[in-house]
Parts: structure tokens; C-alpha cells; sequence
């Protein structure tokens, strides 16, 4: 403590002389005012009192001669205008980075605390140590980079800030963007230092962000930050898991519009095995569960096929099993456990039939699929790959007769009628030998492709079997001998190896029932799930992806989801610009955006957008950074010593303080209410 | 500084004052004479000096009989009892006299505080009561009593002898505690012949007052004893006095320091008012007239109220 008023041997002086004073008056005042009373006996009486009460009559005088003489001394000491010794050194200059990705959310200690809890009250540990000069900024990252607080010294509002404003968020920490604000905003400040407050589960670009920040306050260049990184909710007697969903998507069917396949991809990021159940919504409808039991660190893919949903927005929940009482504890934090997806606009499926036309049953049984699919009609000289149709189509129908079919096949689904008529057709599958009158006498009965159809007693004159490479299957066979098989690849082909002129089969319902499946089949098999786009300040998006086109949108609107559905507050709507048919998307909460456009030739269509965390990185709660490889000047522990006091200048509390002195005395020692 | 001297901050003055000086003039003549005329209507159809006493004598009317001592007159033994009884009995006959009537005022420093007045208005008390005396022809005598003083007016008879009632009670010495049963005490001594003896006082004498009183009673007096107080002494909660003080007696003693209080003067009020009722009741129970007197009362009324309630004059 050192004076920066009056010099000690002054104010000894002064209390010498004040001391003096008060003394004196006090001997003064305790000659009291004589009253002359005609009846001294009766007020003996009335005033006898006990020996305590007499003892403290003499104290409180000898009690309030002390307090006056405090009251002097504080008063010296105001003058004096004493400050802490950690008051004079230079001040410190802090930029806090709190880390308020997903992760954060976790479990930080035993007592249930969060790991942004910890984070926090380390923050606060921090504030509360800041001397009159010093100086903190905080810096929260999370998907996006923001400034609660920024560079004061009022330790009120620093924590008021961190109270109200900061707050873990989904998505991934944006640690290089916030290392950097903080480095450019302590440029020029005196003892500047970086303190990161994280629980290490970054992503690569985190991690090599703090890395950066220690390497370069290793340099200890003149007036270089320091960087000091506390790694926190990392000490648990438990670890904690956590169970992700890292991809949700939906797509109705190509025949079946009123139903929908989901797509779930979840991911156990914990050392215990979890048991939960996958809960898939529309609305407030729910359309389908599944119990689902994931080994530590497995990822598994489900589908949920044909669920009944007539909306576009489907949410796919996490819950805990009721039947083990670990289940809530390995899913671990709620943000990643809901994730959204918007069922894409189907279009008709381009069909192009090749035919020479003499088979009408194919052509009929397209035709009934109308709304579903566009149908072209080519002969057979037109049914070259390089036709714009093909080149355009979903699926192919090669039903040409005695014509030969094209060299090379068009490289899309293909759907071929006996394609061995001619020796030298380069069909992928080989011919094995052909057959005569034929029995399908084998068929794989619960392959979608066979759905609901029967060869049984299916007459022909002449059929063609396949000889079969690994990875083929054999759909309809006559006594062991392929003849009708499905090779799957980049694209799927379905080789039938008879002519339908010659059998009955297409007078048969069969045979309509085998050109739905295939286009059903094949469909389903291009028409992809939309990815959700995962959490983000700004990601670029394509509006084609989006089904909009049209190069000439230059302005877009985006209505992000409302995160509290259930307050008057809408969520504010951003006004984004897109250029060269691509534009910039600030995703920040997880849900479905509505976007609209607002000029070029797609003005007013309206599309949604499902938004997801959907990240591992973010999800995975390990902490990667290792405090060995930081070294122990990057490693933060506890928060400095606190400063006595934060407030400036000491003596106005001193002053307080005697102000309150003097009201305690007036309150409890009533002299100056004498008359 | 008023305030100060009604509450009896400042010692008094002990010299002669203005008031005092002044306190028998021709106006305070007139009221004691208009003052006489009313007492005569209260005591129409008694003559003067016919006040029967209860001393036994000479006189003709027979009061009572008693047992024969030696030294009686034997012309007052009742024959008659002795020749039926056997029995000797002397016969006791009322002596009519004239009334002994005897004023004693307390002087002492308890009834000077502030100015004076309780003092004062005692005295006009005194003279009053001994001009309606005197104007019966009573014989009338006063003494002025404190633990320090001890001054006797002997009996005087005549209208005309008032104005040594005044001298008397204008010059008397004044001063010294309050010493009731003491002052009592050598007014029965000196009493050959009691008679209504008025005591006129504050009785601030914790222990004293009533025996003093009752020593007179007990020595033949008929006691009359009336009060004189100040309202603001008996209640000292309208002073607005507060805080630390020292309590100075004004008889003298050892000071006490006090902190006085709301409570603490309503609690001085209450013992006051207790004390008072306390001697009143006691004197009362004894056949001792009590009159309560206060200062702001105008003194003839207090005078009137004492001849309405009879016993101090006839």
C-alpha cells in the first residue's frame, strides 16, 4: 500500500492534531448540562439503574471518543489517497476468448456444471482481478465470431456481459477469426495477453489457431500478445459421451409422393456404448422410431423407409431409452441431438423408350406412370447415347426388336430387352446360351424390382441366360440359368433376356407391375437425398441446388427458423445478394430457412432449406489439444490474485466508509437529540 | 432563557423578590376582605369563638363521664353513679374556646425553584386562611419550617393584627431541605394548646411527609394538609428536556447523571403522581383533610374549596 496523496509523516501530524482537538472536545462535552431538580429522591428512584447498564453508560462515552477518533484516522487515510502496490504496475491489457461452440454444452465437472460454466467463472476470476487501469475484451467464439464486451475496464458490465450475452451455440468454434480480432484489437496495448478459454474440442483450424496464437507469443516480440490457453471440463472422474446426428435427409418416393425415406446417419462419440431412440417427426406428428444401440465410436446409417408424411419438414430427435438409465447421460448435449430436413420437390423422371414399335404393352405401361415420369418415344436409330434425350434421361427402356442396340450403351439406368439377339452386341453381361421354351422356374421374390410381380406359368419361345460376374443378381432364373439379372454400379442395369413379343408375358399384369418397379427402382435410386448445410456464418450455397434457376437473381430473402417459436419475437429477416446463380448464407441456429427470391426471371418462388449442426468435429467432445505440446507458459490455471478493491480511487470507499461510521454512530448513540 | 428558568435550570435568586416584595398589596387586600365576606356566608349560625373542642372543662354542657383520678375536681364526681355502681365516675363537660388555628408553611428550597411561586402561592394560601381567621377572631399563628429554618409567629386575635401575618411571612428565613416530620415535630412541641394545625407544602420528603402529619394528628391537631405543585415539576415531559444531564438537587446532595428520555420523564411523572396519591390517600384514612393545589389554580379558589369542604374553620 503506498500513499499517492499526503506523505505519511504529514498525516501522522494531522491526526495528532485532529486526535487533540476531538479529545478536548470530548472533555468539554462530558461536563453535562446541570438541571436543577426540586425532588431529587423520586428521581433516584426512577432512575436507578443496574450496574451493566452503568458500566455501558461509561463505555459508550469512551466507545464514541474512539469512533471519532476512526473517524479522524480514515478521514488522514482518504487524504493520504492510499493505493494497492498491483494499482501502480503497468496496466494489463486482456482479450478473453471463450470458446461457445457445441461442445461447451457438455457436462464440464462433476457437480454437472457446463463446460462453458467453467469457462465462465474462470472469465470472472479474471475480471475480478482487474486493477483501475487494466483493461479486458471478450471475444466469444462459436460459429460465428462476436464481441460481448468490448475493451473496458468497468468490471460491472464485463459481467453483466458475460452473464447475458454469452452462450453456447451450435456449430464448430471459429477460433482463427477470434484469435485474430483479438490480436488486432490488442495491437498497441500495453502487457497485452490472449487468454483462451475452450475445452479443446476443436476442429483442425481450432487447433491450429491456438497453436499460431502460442507460437507466436513464444516469439516474444516487443509488444506481441501473450497467449494463455485453459482447457476446461477435461478432468472428469466419468468421461462424457455423446451420441450425434451427423446427417438427416428425406425424399418422397418417384411412385409414392405421400411417403417419404429418411436417412439418418448417427455417430456415438463417447467411450460407452449407447442405447437411444431415433425419433423422426413431422411437425408435431410423429412418422417413425427406431431403438438404435451404437458401439463407442460407431457411426451407423439408418433408413427409414416409407414413412407416412405429408409435410415438407421432417425432425429427427434423439432420445433416451427409458429402459437404460445410462441412455441420457451417453447422448450427451441436446444440440446435436435434433436435427431437420426439408423433403426436395420431385420432378417427373425422364424415361426415354427405344422401340421399333411393334411392342405397345411397353409404351402402355409407361404411359399409365404419366405423372410421374416423361415419357420420349425413339426408334431405334435415334437411340444413340449422345441423343439429348438419353443424354437427359433418368432411365433408358431399350425394347427394340430385331434392331440391334447401340454401341456403347448410353451411361445411364438402363432397362434391355434380349439383349443377345444380335452376337456381336457388346452388352456388359455375357451370354451364357440360349434357351428354349423356358420355365422361370426361380425368381427372388422380396426384391423391390419383383415387387408383387409373378413369372409363374409365364410362357416364351426363346430366352437368352446370363453368365454372371461377382456383385450380379440373378432376379428370374430357368433352372438355376439367369435370365433376367440387375448389376448395380455407378449405373444400374436390368437386363430381361427375352423378348416380350415373344411370350405372354405382357398380356399378363406382371408385366406393367415390372416396368413400375423399374422405374420406381431406379428412380429412387438417382433421385439423391439433399444434404442439409451445415451451421455456419457464411456459407456459399448454389441456387441450382436449391431447384431456382436462373442466373439473373441478384437478391434474395432468407427467414432464418425462430429459435423460441413460443415469444412474440420473430427472427429478423436477412436480405442477402447471390450473384452468378450462387449467394452467401448466414446459418447460424440449426432449422429450415426460407428463402425467396426477390428479382430475375424466379421472382417469388420460395424454397426451403434444412440447417444442421451435422458437424463430428463439433459433435466430438475429446479435447485435442495437448498441454504438453503448448508448454507451461500457454497453459492458464488459476486467475491472478485479486486486486484489494476494483474500484478507483480508494479513498471516496474510505470517505463511504466514514460517511456510514458517522450514521452508525447517529443511529445507535443518541447525543445529538439533546435539547 | 425562560424555558431554562421554568424548568428550574438556574438556581434561584435567593434575595427578596420584586414579586414578593410587592406580594401583600392593597389589591390582595381587597380579594382576602372579599375573600372573608364569602368564608362568613359558608360558616353562617356558628358564633365566634363558640367552637367546641374536645377538651373537657368548665364549661356547662355535659359530654361524658370517666373514671376518677386523684387530683380531680371532687365536685365532679357523679354521686348518683357511685350510690347505684359503686362506681366512681367524675363528670367531663365540653369547655368552649376559641379556635387555635395554626398555619405552618414550608419554606425550604424545594418551594423556591424557577421564581418562586409555589413558595408564593403558599403564602398567599397562609394569608388568606389567617385573614378569615383573624376576622373570626380566632387566634391564629403561623410557622414557617424547612430542615434549616425554624421561624414562629405566636398566636395573634384581631383583624387588625394582619398585617403581622404579613411581616411575618414576607421576612421569614428561608431555605434548606425539606424536612416535614422534623418541622412537625417542633410545631406540636410547641403547641400547649392544639387546634387546626394547615400544613401547607410540596411534602417532596420521601420518607417524612405523612409521618410529620401524623405526629401532629397523634398530638391532638386536626390536620389540614395542603399540597402545592407545580405542573411542569410533576410532569416534566412538556419541558422537552432530552439527552445527558446532570439532576441537580436544589436542597443540596450529590448530583446524578441521567439520560433523560420520553420514557424515563413519563416513568418520573407516574412515581410523581403515585407518590401524591399515595400521602392524599393515607392522610385521608386518618380523617386529614388532603387538598392537591396547583399553581395555576387562582389561590381563592383553592381557598373557597377549602372552606366548601369544611373542618379548617368554623
Amino acid at each position: 500500500m503506498e500513499f499517492a496523496g499526503w506523505a505519511l509523516a504529514d498525516l501522522g501530524v494531522l491526526f495528532g492534531a485532529g486526535a487533540a482537538v476531538i479529545t478536548l472536545l470530548y472533555l468539554l462535552r462530558m461536563r453535562r448540562r446541570q438541571v436543577v431538580v426540586p425532588f431529587a429522591a423520586l428521581w433516584d428512584q426512577v432512575t436507578r439503574e443496574s450496574e451493566t447498564r452503568r458500566l455501558w453508560r461509561k463505555l459508550r462515552r469512551l466507545i464514541s471518543w474512539l469512533i471519532q477518533l476512526i473517524l479522524l484516522a480514515l478521514i488522514c487515510l482518504a487524504i493520504g489517497d492510499p493505493r494497492p502496490e498491483t494499482w501502480l504496475r503497468e496496466p494489463k491489457t486482456t482479450a478473453i476468448v471463450i470458446d461457445t461452440s457445441a461442445s461447451m454444452a457438455a457436462r464440464g465437472d462433476d457437480e454437472g456444471r457446463t463446460r462453458l460454466d467453467l469457462a465462465l467463472e474462470r472469465a470472472r476470476g479474471e475480471i475480478e482481478t482487474l486493477g483501475p487501469a487494466d483493461r479486458i475484451l471478450i471475444i466469444t467464439a462459436g460459429s460465428e465470431v462476436e464481441v460481448p464486451a468490448p475493451l473496458g475496464g468497468e468490471s460491472g458490465s464485463l459481467l453483466r456481459a458475460l452473464d447475458e450475452h454469452v452462450a453456447a451455440g451450435p456449430g464448430e468454434a471459429d477460433l482463427t477469426r477470434a484469435l485474430l480480432l483479438a490480436r488486432n484489437a490488442l495491437e498497441g496495448r500495453s502487457d497485452p495477453r490472449i487468454l483462451i478459454l475452450t475445452d479443446g474440442a476443436l476442429d483442425e483450424a481450432g487447433v491450429a489457431a491456438v497453436d499460431r496464437c502460442v507460437a507466436r507469443s513464444d516469439e516474444e516480440q516487443v509488444g506481441e500478445a501473450g497467449c494463455a490457453v485453459m482447457v476446461v471440463g477435461q478432468d472428469l472422474a466419468e468421461p462424457v459421451g455423446n451420441v450425434a446426428i451427423t446427417a438427416f435427409a428425406a425424399r418422397r418416393y418417384p411412385l409414392d409422393r405421400d411417403k417419404v425415406e429418411v436417412l439418418v446417419e448417427v455417430q456415438n462419440l463417447g467411450s460407452n456404448p449407447a442405447s437411444f431412440e431415433l425419433q423422426v417427426s413431422a411437425g408435431d406428428l410423429p412418422v417413425g422410431t427406431k431403438m438404435i444401440e451404437l458401439a463407442p465410436g460407431e457411426r451407423r446409417r439408418e433408413v427409414l423407409p416409407k414413412l407416412e408424411a405429408a409435410r415438407e419438414t421432417l425432425i429427427a430427435q434423439l432420445a433416451a431409452n427409458p429402459e437404460d438409465p445410462n441412455s441420457a447421460a451417453a447422448l450427451g448435449p441436446a444440440i446435436d441431438d435434433r436435427a431437420w430436413a426439408v423433403v426436395p420437390p420431385l420432378d417427373p423422371m425422364d424415361i426415354v423408350l427405344v422401340t421399333d414399335g411393334t411392342n405397345l404393352f411397353t409404351e402402355a405401361a409407361l404411359l399409365i406412370l404419366d405423372d410421374y415420369v416423361r415419357l420420349t418415344t425413339l426408334t431405334p436409330e435415334q437411340g444413340s447415347p449422345d441423343h439429348e434425350a438419353i443424354v437427359e434421361a433418368d432411365v433408358v427402356f431399350y425394347d427394340v426388336g430385331g434392331n440391334p442396340l447401340p454401341k456403347p450403351l448410353p451411361a445411364t439406368n438402363l432397362v434391355v430387352f434380349d439383349p443377345w439377339r444380335f452376337l456381336d452386341s457388346d452388352f456388359p453381361i455375357r451370354k451364357l446360351r440360349d434357351l428354349r421354351s423356358p420355365r422361370l422356374s426361380e425368381q427372388v421374390r422380396d426384391h423391390e424390382l419383383l415387387t408383387g410381380v409373378v413369372f409363374k406359368d409365364v410362357n416364351m419361345l426363346g430366352a437368352t441366360s446370363f453368365d454372371l460376374d461377382p456383385g450380379d443378381l440373378a432376379l428370374v432364373s430357368h433352372l438355376g440359368e439367369p435370365i433376367t439379372v440387375l448389376r448395380e454400379g455407378d449405373h444400374s442395369l436390368l437386363a430381361i433376356g427375352f423378348d416380350p413379343r415373344g411370350s405372354d408375358l405382357p398380356l399378363r399384369t406382371a408385366y406393367p407391375l415390372l416396368i413400375a418397379n423399374a422405374v420406381d427402382y431406379f428412380g429412387r435410386r438417382e433421385a439423391g437425398f439433399v444434404a442439409a448445410v451445415p451451421i455456419g456464418a457464411s456459407r456459399e450455397l448454389a441456387l441450382a441446388d436449391l431447384g431456382i434457376h436462373g442466373d439473373d437473381v441478384t437478391r434474395l430473402e432468407v427467414t432464418p427458423p425462430d429459435p423460441n417459436p413460443n415469444d412474440d419475437e420473430t427472427p429478423k429477416l436477412q436480405r442477402v445478394r447471390a450473384q452468378d446463380g450462387r449467394f452467401r448464407l448466414r446459418a447460424l441456429d440449426p432449422g429450415v430457412y426460407r428463402i425467396e427470391v426477390m428479382d430475375g426471371e424466379a421472382t417469388g418462388t420460395l424454397v426451403e432449406i434444412a440447417v444442421n449442426q451435422a458437424n463430428t468435429a463439433a459433435s466430438n467432445l475429446v479435447s485435442r489439444l495437448d498441454p504438453d505440446a503448448l508448454g507451461d507458459q500457454a497453459v492458464a490455471t488459476a486467475p491472478p490474485e485479486a486486486a484489494p478493491l476494483t474500484e478507483s480511487p480508494l479513498w471516496t470507499l474510505i470517505l463511504l466508509a466514514a460517511i456510514g461510521l458517522i450514521g452508525l454512530e447517529w443511529a445507535t448513540y443518541h447525543r445529538r437529540k439533546t435539547v | 432563557m425562560a424555558l431554562l428558568d421554568r424548568i428550574g435550570v438556574r438556581k434561584p435568586a435567593r434575595k427578596l423578590s420584586a414579586e414578593q416584595a410587592n406580594l401583600f398589596d392593597d389589591e390582595f387586600l381587597r380579594q382576602l376582605e372579599l375573600l372573608q365576606v364569602i368564608a362568613r356566608r359558608l360558616l353562617r349560625g356558628r358564633q365566634r369563638a363558640e367552637r367546641k373542642t374536645r377538651k373537657v372543662g368548665s364549661g356547662l354542657e355535659f359530654a361524658d363521664r370517666r373514671e376518677y383520678s386523684p387530683g380531680d375536681d371532687i365536685r365532679n364526681v357523679d354521686w348518683n353513679v357511685l350510690a347505684r355502681l359503686n362506681q366512681t365516675l367524675v363528670r367531663l363537660f365540653e369547655e368552649d374556646e376559641d379556635l387555635p388555628l395554626r398555619i405552618v408553611i414550608d419554606v425550604s428550597d424545594s418551594m423556591q425553584t424557577k421564581t418562586g411561586e409555589k413558595l408564593i402561592y403558599a403564602q398567599k394560601i397562609a394569608a388568606a386562611l389567617a385573614y378569615v381567621g383573624l376576622a373570626g377572631l380566632d387566634r391564629v399563628g403561623l410557622t414557617a419550617m424547612s430542615g434549616k429554618v425554624h421561624e414562629t409567629l405566636p398566636a395573634i386575635r384581631g383583624k387588625n393584627r394582619i398585617f403581622r401575618v404579613f411581616d411575618f411571612l414576607r421576612n421569614a428565613k428561608r431555605g434548606g431541605p425539606t424536612n416535614i416530620y422534623t418541622g412537625c415535630k417542633r410545631v406540636a412541641a410547641e403547641s400547649s394548646l392544639p387546634g387546626v394545625t394547615v400544613v401547607i407544602s410540596d411534602f417532596y420528603d420521601l420518607e417524612g411527609a405523612f409521618d410529620g402529619l401524623n405526629l401532629l394528628r397523634f398530638r391532638k391537631h386536626e390536620v389540614v394538609a395542603i399540597q402545592v405543585l407545580d405542573p411542569i415539576e410533576a410532569n416534566p415531559e412538556d419541558t422537552g428536556l432530552r439527552g445527558d444531564v446532570s439532576l441537580v438537587d436544589i436542597e443540596g446532595g450529590a448530583t446524578r447523571d441521567v439520560t433523560l428520555s420520553a420514557s424515563l420523564l413519563e416513568a418520573y411523572a407516574e412515581a410523581h403522581e403515585r407518590f401524591c396519591k399515595t400521602l392524599e390517600n393515607k392522610c385521608k384514612a386518618r380523617g386529614m383533610p388532603f387538598f392537591r393545589a396547583s399553581i395555576t389554580e387562582p389561590f381563592d379558589d383553592l381557598v373557597l374549596r377549602i372552606f366548601r369542604m369544611g373542618g379548617v374553620l368554623r
